[in-house]
């Protein structure tokens, strides 16, 4: 089975085509284009380069989140386009889980974490051992101190690889503070050819089931509801209320 | 911290032409002040200043205008902006990545979301036509 996969979750842009155990393809972008303007001519070149067609892909799979607002929608809304007129099956994948899988065959827990403003990340963890990944946590937001506290379990028992655009940030942060390792460029960010190894795990979906899974920031939804709070008490002081 | 006191609509945008020959992509201007203030007229002459040639307007309708200019400029408005999903769903930290200069309106309402680093600019009305408009955050 072909499978395309695409991701435009943060700010690289990826697309590739895998084939049990093969990569057929593989595009990776890293500038500062809006995925919109480099996400099409990526696919259609990297199709031509190796001599594919779309019409030979038996499946679309793509990061769906969380990740970037307009990122995911442009990924997701690429890949439903692609599916729909022949109705062919697709994968949404979690970016975390995607980002784990780069690090599939290592041997530790993997925390993917994207950097999602606010002093907080989206992250989960992930047990890499024996050739498989299997998830530890749900998909979520933390602040560093929450995922400190979380990762403490591991410290001076496993090793933790930090991996994300985010991955700097967390190395950083707690490099202190056991055996920590931030993987080099290549196997850092999000690739399209891990968002297909993962797809393998995933049930599919039809292209119109397709949808982004935001990450709600639930520290950061308070504090500006609290600053708006204020805000509004400052207001109905000036009168006189 | 520098002051600028205006006094037209001309003057205003002069001051913001000047000020965005400092820029050079990357930066958020968070304006402060209330309806009537000029904060879209300083925009216009920021966007003047980049090299923008066609028209500017209130973005308070599409949240987000966008000039092309270089570096580009895109223009928030944050006034019906009450909810971080909101703001998340206007792609501004999307635009923040873009290497464009980020000019925004109601900054109030996101307060808590801008960038440390951010420029602010406070605009008080000391007259029917006269400003004082403040700038934090940039050396002119």
């Amino acid at each position: 089975m072909k499978i395309l996969g695409i991701d435009t979750s943060s700010v690289t842009a990826s697309a590739a085509v895998y084939e049990e155990g093969k990569i057929l393809a593989e595009s990776f972008v890293n500038g500062k284009l809006t995925h919109s303007q480099t996400m099409m001519p990526i696919l259609e070149d990297m199709l031509k380069n190796a001599r594919l067609s779309l019409a030979e892909m038996d499946a679309f799979a793509v990061a769906c989140g969380p990740g970037s607002f307009t990122g995911l929608r442009i990924g997701i809304s690429a890949v439903k386009g692609l599916a729909f007129p022949a109705q062919k099956p697709c994968f949404g994948v979690s970016t975390l889980k995607a980002l784990a899988y780069n690090l599939l065959g290592f041997e530790g827990v993997i925390v993917p974490a994207m950097d999602a403003r606010c002093g907080q990340v989206y992250t989960a963890s992930f047990l890499a051992r024996e050739g498989r990944v299997e998830r530890l946590t749900e998909d979520r937001a933390l602040s560093l101190e929450q995922l400190g506290e979380e990762l403490s379990a591991f410290w001076g028992e496993k090793e933790v690889f930090f991996v994300g655009d985010g991955g700097n940030l967390c190395y950083n942060k707690f490099r202190q503070e056991g055996r920590v390792c931030l993987p080099p460029p290549h196997l850092r960010f999000a690739r399209a050819a891990a968002v297909c190894l993962a797809a393998e795990q995933e049930q599919p979906q039809s292209a119109a089931e397709l949808a982004p899974r935001y990450l709600r920031l639930p520290q950061a939804e308070r504090e500006l509801l609290q600053k708006q709070k204020a805000k509004g008490e400052k207001t109905n002081d000036c009168t006189g209320k | 911290m520098e002051r600028f006191i205006s006094h037209s609509a001309a003057e205003t945008e002069a001051f913001a032409a000047r000020l965005a020959g400092k820029l050079s992509g990357g930066e958020v201007i968070a304006y402060f002040g209330g309806l009537g203030m000029g904060k879209t007229t300083f925009t216009r002459g920021l966007a003047q200043g980049l090299g923008w040639e066609g028209e500017v307007s209130s973005p308070t309708f599409a949240l987000v205008h966008e000039y092309r200019c270089s570096p580009p400029l895109y223009h928030f408005d944050m006034y019906r902006v009450t909810s971080f999903d909101d703001l998340y769903s206007t792609g501004f930290f999307d635009y923040m990545e873009n290497g464009g200069v980020l000019a925004i309106e109601w900054s109030e309402n996101i307060e808590t979301a801008l960038p440390e680093d951010c420029i602010r600019i406070s605009f008080d009305r000391l007259g029917d036509e006269e400003r004082e408009i403040t700038v934090e955050g940039l050396a002119l």
